[in-house]
């Protein structure tokens, strides 16, 4: 389980988050919503610790987080394109292998390769393992990355904005996906979201953000539109 | 018939003057006055002379016409290319065996890979000394150690390249694209991983461009370290000179010419071929 307890952000002199307090349980997927600059995106860079809080806590399963607690879904991808498609899984399990055994691809035991092509296998890419990630559509290369973050083995995977840059049709397939392995992994995952419809679908529990503060927190299918300065200039599908 | 101009037609609006930025034009000024000034002390300080070059112009002529027909007997032909192929050899050796001594340096002097900002600067400094001192002068200093021939223009060529690979391979790891390294930073991996899995992999093309591009430069570079003494056709070309033997000077500048475009061509290539596949 990952709980985010009163966490604030500031940045030079705006609070950007004040006393944010959320829970993801093992098994949910929790989608956080809001408008651009509702503070959603700072919230997950500060459950993985990539924007120093001013206050606050973050644990996995009860104690504090490490790195290797949180797998990250970025919205632009961040594959490898030259590399491999098994390669790319392969990274995943970096922070765990000695350096002897990871300077390079051929180094990786067997063992952590056919673990990464299990991963493959999982989000239904088994058969491009070798094929350059450059190659694969964007909707495959989310999937890939979500492999990646499978191999990491950690118990929490955040996304940033996850389908932002696929097609609706891969936008619902990935949503789709991350919600399975939610469910079937155990996994709590926390997915920062620009899309209500695909929060009300995929989504166990939505939280939404206004000038940093939780406004709602609940049933994915409760209306949204108050999170949203105007409905005329939301960009919001 | 006459077909109806749409220009005519189409809305205009007047185009606003543009901004007065005084001072960026009094700094475009003295800018440019510095750039004049510079180059008039270039000029006295090189003793630029076109008067003396037209006067001498017959030693220039006298010298050609030594020179024309070149010598193309087998024997000074056989010569030449052998030289050449020293030549080549040497540039061969001098850029790959800067390889490794390049790559490390460029990891230490690239802010996205270097371990700490000490190390950053220490290693910036050793690139720059390397690049500092022309690969000629390292030429003569290893043949003072190790004798005349091929040997000491391959040591000389490895020095000055590190600096010059080491910093073009640094400048490249800082703009290669951070997200892939962000993302297995995330994920844990320490500072050589996230160089060998996803920084190296993602700028491999422009590294190996850069190699050719020296391979390219050394080569040529071994042509004038052979004047000092290191071996290949350079060598041959300097002994012709001293024994006024102009048109043999003149067979192995041609033969230079073709090893030249030849390593030109096939370097362009293979670089484009990177290119498209990257």
């Amino acid at each position: 389980m990952l709980a985010l307890t009163d966490i604030a952000v500031r940045y030079g002199d705006r609070d950007v988050l004040h006393g944010i307090d959320v829970t993801v349980a093992a098994g949910e997927l929790l989608a956080v919503l809001g408008a651009n600059g509702s503070g959603k995106s700072t919230l997950l860079r500060a459950a993985a610790g990539l924007a120093p809080t001013t206050a606050g806590t973050v644990t996995v399963d009860g104690r504090t987080r490490r790195n290797l607690d949180i797998a990250l879904i970025f919205q632009q991808i961040h594959l490898v394109r030259r590399r491999s498609v098994l390669d790319n899984v392969c990274a995943g399990a970096l922070g765990r292998l000695p350096l002897r055994r990871s300077l390079v691809p051929a180094l990786f035991p067997r063992a952590v390769r056919e673990e990464a092509m299990a991963c493959l296998d999982r989000v239904g890419l088994a058969h491009r393992a070798h094929d350059r990630a450059g190659t694969l559509s964007g909707g495959q290369q989310q999937r890939v990355a979500i492999a990646r973050a499978l191999h990491q083995r950690a118990p929490v995977i955040l996304a940033d904005e996850p389908v932002s840059a696929l097609d609706p049709a891969a936008a619902e397939q990935v949503l789709a996906l991350l919600a399975e392995l939610a469910h079937a992994e155990n996994l709590a995952v926390l997915a920062v979201l620009h899309q209500p419809d695909l929060a009300r679908r995929y989504a166990n529990r939505l939280v939404g953000l206004r000038d940093g503060r939780i406004v709602l927190d609940g049933d994915p299918g409760q209306p949204v539109d108050s999170l949203y300065p105007s409905r005329a200039l939301q960009e919001v599908p | 018939m006459t077909l109806p101009t749409v220009a005519s037609e189409a809305p205009r609006l007047a185009v606003p003057p543009k901004p007065r930025r005084p001072r960026a034009a009094l700094l475009g000024w003295v800018a440019a006055g510095l750039v004049v000034g510079a180059h008039l002390m270039a000029w006295s300080a090189t003793e630029i002379s076109l008067g003396n070059l037209v006067a001498g112009w017959q030693g220039m002529a006298r010298f050609l016409a030594e020179a024309i027909p070149p010598d193309l007997s087998p024997q000074v032909l056989a010569d030449s290319v052998a030289g050449a192929l020293v030549t080549l050899w040497i540039g061969l050796l001098g850029t790959t065996l800067s390889i490794p001594a390049s790559l490390a340096l460029a990891l230490l002097a690239a802010r996205a890979t270097t371990p700490a900002p000490g190390i950053y600067q220490a290693a910036r400094g050793l690139l720059s000394f390397l690049r500092a001192v022309p690969d000629v002068v390292f030429a003569l200093i290893f043949v003072t150690a190790v004798g005349l021939g091929p040997f000491p223009g391959v040591l000389a060529l490895v020095c000055h390249n590190v600096g010059v690979m080491g910093k073009l391979w640094a400048e490249t790891l800082e703009d290669a694209d951070p997200a892939p390294a962000q993302a297995l930073r995330s994920a844990g991996a320490g500072r050589l991983q996230v160089a060998s899995h996803a920084l190296l992999p993602s700028v491999t093309p422009q590294l190996i461009g850069l190699l050719l591009y020296r391979f390219d430069v050394n080569v040529r570079s071994s042509l004038v370290l052979g004047l000092v003494g290191a071996g290949g056709i350079g060598f041959l070309i300097n002994q012709s000179i001293q024994l006024f033997q102009f048109d043999q000077m003149l067979t192995h500048i041609l033969v230079v010419l073709v090893l030249i475009v030849v390593v030109d061509r096939v370097s362009a290539i293979v670089r484009r071929r990177l290119g498209s596949s990257a």
